[in-house]
């Protein structure tokens, strides 16, 4: 284990790398006879005036969230900025909430979770506005207000924000200039394209994790995200490989779980656009529920929405927002939706009930009768 | 079939569980990896 080593460029036909040490400031060829690019993803940064300023995060490694911890604990911020509301803005501004700043979130599109339909995207909007987050939706960042290198505010097409801080949660691009160097091939939106095993087009060279394309098991097409669920088990498959085993990742259905403070969001499968870009016909229904029987304490809301193909009943994916005990129930869902169940199939399923844990017909079970009467 | 040294560029989670499944299965591979920042194995 080297840290603090950078690769700075891969000699595919010389079967070499070439390393420098961060510390010393040298560098070396180091040769292998299998290679693991295991580069990662990293932060989009939009190239707008200001950009470069103090105060302007990106948050996708321990070092990163360790920075922003310790500018908070500095105590001289108290307004922030979250730009972009999927994943990492939502996750952002909980935090930034719980440590009692004043946090505004702006996300380009008309709604936060862009991966869930508008619908559900809608309840998560309104959970962030409970807790205290104030939302502009349907702007765009223009602009970093800056004073003497540091973030001062953000300007959008519609306003200004004075700002301590800025988060950008814009989604990630996968490291991979490094392999493009190399001439390894690259796929979906610029990650290495891979085979099941997860070799690479250039012999020798392997690759895993957010850097690495992945396979949509139910679009049937190349697909890239950036999880650390689908990262461990692309590592893994690569390394029974490289240890002389067999072993094949099949792909990912594209399952995500994430809460801002009180409530769960979650989601597996296509989404309504997504359905209709592959030129499919669909039903769907949305549901409310209860997270365990409703006389019982603790009992929370729960929305489940399901869609399914028109006519077959093939389950497409699912998506559910909901108190505690709700996010977990996608897991379902997606086992469903990688066995290839109708809903019909789903309304059979022998699932776990008593009162403290769920109501006699589970959320998800109900949404799938629900989807099941339309088709 | 792979042999020799295994090199790995990146030491997160894609890299470490390839890096620990592989010496798991062949103890006698070497195995380097390069990490570019500090920290290790933080979300794997």
């Amino acid at each position: 284990m080297r840290i603090l080593h950078d690769v700075e460029e891969i000699d595919a036909a010389k079967r070499r790398v070439h390393v420098r040490d961060l510390k010393s400031g040298k560098s070396r060829w180091e040769s292998y006879g299998q290679l693991l690019i295991a580069t990662g993803a990293a932060p989009i940064c939009p190239d707008l005036p200001g950009a470069d300023a103090v105060d302007i995060c990106g948050v996708n490694t321990l070092a990163s969230g360790m920075e922003i911890r310790s500018r908070l604990d500095k105590g001289n911020i108290k307004r922030a900025v979250v730009v972009g509301g999927g994943y990492i803005g939502l996750e952002m501004a909980e935090a930034l909430v719980m440590n009692g700043l004043e946090v505004s979130l702006i996300s380009r599109p008309p709604q936060v979770m862009g991966t869930l339909d508008e619908d559900m995207g809608a309840l998560v909007s309104q959970a962030l506005r409970d807790v205290g987050v104030t939302l502009y939706l349907d702007e765009e960042l223009t602009e970093f207000e800056t004073k003497a290198g540091k973030v001062t505010g953000i300007v959008t097409d519609k306003r200004n924000l004075p700002a301590d801080i800025v988060i950008l949660g814009l989604g990630v691009r996968p490291n991979t200039a490094l392999a493009a160097a190399a001439g390894i091939p690259l796929g979906e939106k610029g990650s290495i394209r891979v085979n099941e095993r997860m070799e690479t087009g250039t012999p020798g060279i392997w690759a895993a994790g957010d850097c690495a394309e992945s396979f949509h098991l139910i679009s049937r097409r190349p697909f890239y995200v950036a999880l650390g669920t689908v990262a461990n088990r692309q590592g893994r498959v690569a390394g029974i490989n490289l240890g002389g085993g067999y072993a094949t990742f099949p792909g990912v259905t594209g399952t995500a779980v994430t809460k801002i403070c009180h409530v769960e969001v979650a989601r597996t499968g296509l989404q309504e656009q997504e359905i209709a870009a592959l030129g499919l016909e669909h039903v769907s229904a949305v549901i409310k529920s209860r997270t365990r029987a409703g006389y019982y304490p603790g009992s929370g809301d729960i929305t489940v929405k399901l869609l399914a193909e028109r006519g077959s009943g093939r389950l497409l994916g699912g998506q559910i927002v909901g108190m505690e005990g709700s996010a977990k129930r996608i897991d379902t869902v997606a086992t469903a939706l990688q066995a290839g169940f109708t809903v019909e199939e789903m309304i059979n399923l022998d699932l776990g009930y008593a009162p403290p844990f769920s109501p006699v017909w589970d959320p998800v079970v109900t949404a799938a009768r629900a989807v099941a009467k339309k088709l | 079939m792979p042999k020799e040294r295994l090199v790995v560029i990146g030491g997160d989670a894609a890299g470490m569980s390839a890096a620990s499944q592989a010496k798991r299965r062949r103890p006698e591979l070497e195995i380097v990896v390069f990490e570019r920042g500090p920290h290790t194995s933080y979300s794997a």
